[in-house]
């Protein structure tokens, strides 16, 4: 009997920590995110460069940098592959090539058609689910707001033109403060043709239109307002703007 | 039969390893610690199972509490300014004080009860206590040290080295890591053992006449703000200091950006009150009685003003006390000074 037992208790263990992928031949796989910073389809350029907003301003950009975080592949069932909430928060420099893109290892197979990421930090998780350990980055970068522990989503900064008027800098610094103003933001997008992870490595391609952040939903004259900080009525119609930048390309 | 019962059992026990990643797994070296609510207390707001504090953690976070290393002179540790004897606050500093002789703005603030708290710093910028000490550890003026300095410099000491691995499960010397053994510590930090709080819990103690009467108008005149047994409602208001213009502090409007937020700022806990001094977000007020002075007769008007001290034709009404009840109101507050928590050992940086 107590032969049995072993013997039973030999084919448990081996059973119970067997890979169950063995028998099937998907496999785990890779997805590179690419984003592109563009105005009018074209990178954009930093300094050197004028555009022009709406409201008929000019403007050259010094600085742009912004957080993506939460990132879930979405398959056409509604299936989510959660990529780890601790590992998913990266910070999209335009001036840093190498910050644009980044590597997603590990990705459960099967075929997804839709992305979804967040815009900024997610209040439930900070300083939870080892967000907090993308305190360092932040920091060096300057997207910490020190007097307020919070992080700084987006840093847009640069110089303005009004029509007819004199060069004067603008800065937004969009983010969450307190528990009154929530400016985190969900992005989802349909890849443009489904992406089968089988142990490959595939490429999503993110456009952000930069454009938008002045003109989308709402129109922001940088006349009107060329420094957003904590500001609790124009930096919600900021993220707003933000959440309708990105596309698939 | 018995023998296909514990078949069954251990067929469960072992086809459940697969599922064990986010399990708590107990290490021996490091026993959680007991946190009791004191009975007399709310309920907390610090989520105790999201960072239990362990022997381990709380021996991290008090290390680091006291260590110099968190600021970039080496010297400004946190408990430069949180002193253990004055409720962890900066005795008869006005505000606080920072590497190369910088100066804050705001005074220091008394340290206890912290895991009953739903936001920290004079204006609630900060919504959870482990995001506190990121404030004080990167401001110019106090610490001025970054994250991954401070981590370089950990790494070269064994001792922390040490106390992460057998701290934390996953043993890394991170952001999270320090952030979470400093709550560690400070959770640990209850003060509940006042004479007002073994009155409140019938442990025999009772007031003196003067210190009955105190606490009698205290409910009248104090305790809608300053209430219940934190000594505060945890809301921000403006109580009608003038506007200091060397600061001009907007307060709880550096946070939401609300114009109806200016010059409101946190209501304050009344614990170990008499040791805290001075007083106020900026410290100007040095005494009990200066304090009580300013309620009945140093307020001045602004629109965010809180509604409490004017009377229904918009006059500022104060809180109208008779020097003799002042008296009454101090001597009630000095029941709320908790000698166990001043000269607790655990909390002591030697």
């Amino acid at each position: 009997m107590k032969k049995i037992v072993f013997a039973l208790l030999a084919l448990t263990i081996v059973f119970a920590c067997k890979d169950d992928n063995e028998t099937d031949t998907v496999e785990a796989g890779t997805i590179n995110l690419e984003f592109a910073n563009t105005i009018d389809n074209n990178p954009i350029v930093l300094n050197s460069t004028s555009y022009t907003n709406q409201s008929n301003e000019s403007y050259t950009i010094a600085e742009l940098k912004y957080i993506i975080s939460n990132i879930v592949f979405i398959k056409e069932n509604g299936d989510e592959f959660t990529y780890p909430v601790a590992d998913s928060y990266f910070l999209i420099n335009e001036e840093v090539p190498a910050s644009k893109q980044f590597e997603l290892g590990s990705i459960d197979a099967g075929v997804y058609t839709k992305i979804r990421f967040g815009f900024g930090v997610d209040q439930s998780n900070y300083p939870l689910n080892g967000v907090a350990n993308f305190i360092p980055t932040a920091e060096e970068q300057g997207m910490l707001w020190s007097w307020s522990a919070g992080y700084k989503f987006l840093k847009f900064e640069g110089s303005y033109t009004p029509q007819g008027g004199t060069a004067s800098d603008f800065i937004l610094h969009i983010g969450s403060h307190g528990e009154t103003l929530d400016n985190y933001k969900e992005i989802t997008l349909d890849l443009i043709s489904p992406i089968n992870v089988n142990g490959n490595t595939s490429t999503i391609n993110v456009n952000a239109d930069v454009a938008k952040i002045f003109d989308s939903t709402n129109t922001h004259s940088l006349e009107d307002k060329s420094d957003i900080q904590v500001d609790p009525e124009n930096a919600p119609k900021i993220a707003t703007n933000v959440q309708t930048m990105f596309e698939i390309q | 039969m018995k023998y296909f019962v514990s078949i069954g059992i251990f067929i469960c026990f072992f086809t459940s390893c697969s599922s064990d990643k986010g399990e708590y797994i107990p290490i021996d070296q490091n026993p959680k610690l007991e946190f009791e609510i004191p009975s007399n207390f709310p309920d907390l707001d610090y989520d105790l199972s999201s960072n239990p504090p362990t022997e381990k953690g709380f021996e991290l976070g008090k290390k680091l509490f006291y260590d110099g290393r968190l600021a970039s002179d080496g010297v400004v540790s946190c408990g430069f300014c949180h002193i253990q004897d004055f409720a962890f606050t900066h005795h008869t500093h006005i505000v606080s004080h920072g590497v190369d002789g910088a100066l804050g703005t705001r005074n220091a603030q008394p340290l206890h009860n912290l895991a009953f708290m739903k936001e920290f710093t004079w204006d609630g910028a900060a919504m959870h206590l482990d995001l506190q000490p990121i404030i004080p550890i990167t401001a110019e003026v106090e610490m001025n040290e970054t994250f991954s300095s401070i981590i370089k410099k950990i790494e070269e000491e064994p001792e922390y080295v040490q106390l992460f691995e057998l701290a934390f499960e996953n043993k890394e010397i991170n952001s999270e890591n320090i952030l979470r053994a400093l709550s560690q510590f400070m959770i640990m930090m209850v003060s509940a053992n006042t004479k007002y709080d073994k009155i409140e819990r019938n442990e025999g103690a009772v007031f003196t006449e003067q210190e009955a009467a105190g606490f009698e108008l205290f409910k009248s005149k104090c305790a809608s703000c300053h209430a219940g047994t934190l000594f505060t409602d945890q809301s921000y208001r403006n109580n009608g200091l003038p506007i200091d213009p060397q600061y001009n502090d907007i307060g709880r409007k550096r946070v939401t950006g609300l114009e109806s937020d200016i010059y409101k700022f946190k209501v304050p806990t009344l614990r170990n009150i008499e040791l805290t001094f001075p007083y106020m977000h900026d410290g100007r007020l040095k005494t009990l009685q200066d304090v009580l002075d300013h309620y009945s007769d140093g307020m001045v008007d602004s629109e965010t003003l809180d509604p409490t001290f004017k009377n229904s034709d918009n006059t500022i009404k104060g809180i109208p006390m008779s020097q003799e009840e002042k008296e009454q109101i101090i001597a009630f507050l000095k029941t709320l000074t908790d000698d166990d928590f001043l000269n607790d050992n655990r909390f002591s940086e030697f």
